[in-house]
């Protein structure tokens, strides 16, 4: 679906996109990265705004920049909001619609269609300046989705929306997905993006930190200091344990959580059952990097940024 | 594509249809009314003229200049510079660039589609404050003075809109500012400057056409020019040759403009937000 051969992009000394190397069949992905990390700069190589200043970026097999018959099979959301303020959803979309080779009748069926799929029927004649943020981020998946592309790009497009809003519109995606189409997701926030693929890749500074499932990511961590937060019958007294055992580098104790960052996760997770066994302590409570994505990404970033 | 165009023609009309765009359109066309009703009646009367007589052919010569001046001149640069030098400017601006150039053909239609929406916008205006002007003038031959600066807002229009579109494409960052210091730097005074260079400039040909179709006699032969007339620089080109230069002016300059468009970036995240 995406194929990035040694991709560069820079910006005058700036470096956007820095040897980017990436095959991605169809599916759906997370683009995952923090902000300024070059998300908004892959995507628009990939919807080919940009061209790459070295490399190759090819998109369903074919060169993105000014290619008319991919943007006929591509669905983009950006970042950026770039609403006409006077203009009505529906006007706006349908006008997007015939600018993609729909009839003015075929681009207003397709316009209601989908401002209807992401709930915006009551208010789709309504001038866009009365939008709220929410409406507003509807209105943009509405014209990604209106004719019914193959690929879909979404930059962040749960911004600004409600729980409800983003439960609607995780349903409306999740429904995409499952119609084999293909998506890319771009988020700096995890749990948005593992609400609709486990498939993910991680950005910072404009190369790519890490590509696969959670799980994937998982198996690169093992032996990588963590942090694990535990919540025990005696935090100080299991505090006092783990650095005896020289199983944590450094511990905080707050609100009754113990936070332990452990140079060696794996021979935490292995002996600390023993370990409480032997001392009679109890743990009602553990968030590792073994459930969390967030941690995963922490430590990525750390090694990353050479402080591991 | 013709079909994108005209999408995009349509949307931008619908756009323009708004009390303060409307406003503005009224004003580009009431304002030659209103300066030449001014002159027309601040001007001596009847009874005055009998003591200082104004011969007929330098009156006609004075409102030609001063209808051209207004018009296919001021009306058709204005109004093309303020629609048609922004078309990426302030989609750009407004952060929709994106969503338009994703499509097919997306940024070419765009281009064109806002180019045709600025010429139709901006000739009415022009041909509604003529029809009201010349008669207002008094010339003596409103018909022929109608006729003829209508011809020449109709060749003015295209081609200066061609022109700020261009610019808008080459620097849409600085478009504005790029489309007032060519129009000062080049149309004004790189216009009067005797030499081949000013052939370059529309102001040239259009010039040249006013004194042509509305048989102006600038001065008698070995008289040496004066006032306004001093600045007319008049080729000894056949009109036809100003028609076709203008004529082809708009299709080659709007040729360059998407090839300039299509190999740009126009990004409205660079640097700002990798």
């Amino acid at each position: 679906m995406i194929e990035l051969r040694n991709v560069t992009k820079l910006y005058g000394k700036v470096i956007g996109v820095n040897d980017f190397t990436l095959t991605l069949k169809p599916g759906a992905y997370g683009l995952l990265g923090p902000n300024g990390s070059g998300k908004s700069t892959l995507l628009n190589l990939i919807s080919g705004q940009l061209r790459p200043t070295l490399g190759t970026v090819l998109v369903l097999g074919e060169s993105p920049r000014n290619n008319a018959g991919l943007f006929r099979r591509l669905g983009y959301c950006p970042g950026s909001e770039g609403l006409y303020a006077s203009v009505s959803a529906f006007d706006w979309v349908r006008y997007l619609q015939q600018l993609q080779g729909m009839t003015a009748h075929e681009a207003g069926e397709a316009a209601e269609k989908a401002l209807e799929l992401v709930g915006m029927t009551q208010a789709m004649h309504r001038p866009i300046s009365s939008y709220s943020r929410g409406m507003r981020q509807r209105t943009k998946l509405a014209q990604a989705l209106a004719h019914d592309p193959d690929f879909l790009i979404l930059d962040e497009p749960f911004n600004g929306l409600d729980p409800v809003g983003r439960h609607e519109l995780t349903a409306v995606l999740r429904h995409w997905i499952g119609q084999g189409k293909s998506l890319l997701f771009a988020s700096h926030l995890l749990h948005e993006i593992e609400s609709l693929t486990q498939s993910f890749l991680l950005i910072c500074g404009g190369r790519l930190l890490a590509s696969g499932t959670a799980q994937d990511v998982h198996a690169m961590m093992v032996g990588l200091p963590n942090e694990v937060a535990l919540r025990t019958s005696d935090p100080h007294a299991l505090a006092a344990l783990l650095l005896r055992e020289h199983a944590a580098d450094s511990v905080q104790i707050k609100d009754g959580l113990l936070t332990v960052a452990t140079p060696q996760p794996g021979r935490l997770f292995e002996q600390l059952p023993g370990w409480l066994k032997a001392s009679g302590l109890k743990v009602s409570e553990m968030h590792s990097a073994d459930e969390s994505l967030q941690e995963l990404f922490n430590s990525l970033m750390k090694l990353h940024r050479g402080e591991l | 594509m013709i079909g994108n165009v005209n999408a995009v023609f349509l949307f931008e009309w619908k756009r323009a249809l708004t009390l303060p765009r409307m406003a503005w359109w009224a004003l580009l066309a009431l304002f030659p009314v209103f300066i030449v009703g001014v002159i027309r009646f601040s001007m001596p009367s009847e009874e005055q003229r009998v003591m200082y007589p104004i011969p007929p052919e330098q009156l006609r010569i004075f409102w030609a200049f001063m209808l051209y001046a207004l018009i296919p001149m001021l009306v058709s640069m204005l109004g093309t510079l303020l629609w048609a030098t922004p078309a990426i400017s302030a989609e750009l601006e407004r952060r929709s660039w994106v969503y338009l150039t994703v499509r097919p053909n997306g940024g070419t239609a765009v281009l064109l589609g806002k180019y045709l929406a600025a010429v139709t916008w901006v000739i009415p205006a022009a041909l509604i404050g003529l029809t009201i002007a010349v008669p207002l003038a008094d010339t003596g031959d409103g018909w022929r003075m109608w006729w003829t600066m209508a011809r020449l807002v109709c060749l003015s229009c295209p081609a200066y809109g061609a022109i700020y579109l261009l610019l808008g494409t080459l620097l849409p960052r600085r478009a504005l500012v790029l489309a007032v210091a060519y129009t000062l730097i080049f149309e004004f005074v790189i216009r009067i400057i005797p030499a081949i260079i000013n052939k370059l400039t529309v102001q040239y040909r259009l010039q040249a056409l006013l004194v042509k179709w509305c048989q102006l006699s600038l001065s008698d032969p070995g008289e040496r020019p004066s006032g306004v007339q001093a600045l007319i620089r008049i080729g000894d080109e056949p009109a036809w040759q100003h028609v076709t230069i203008l004529l082809l002016l708009p299709p080659v300059l709007l040729l360059i403009a998407v090839a300039v468009l299509r190999w740009s970036e126009f990004s409205a995240s660079a640097e700002s937000d990798v």
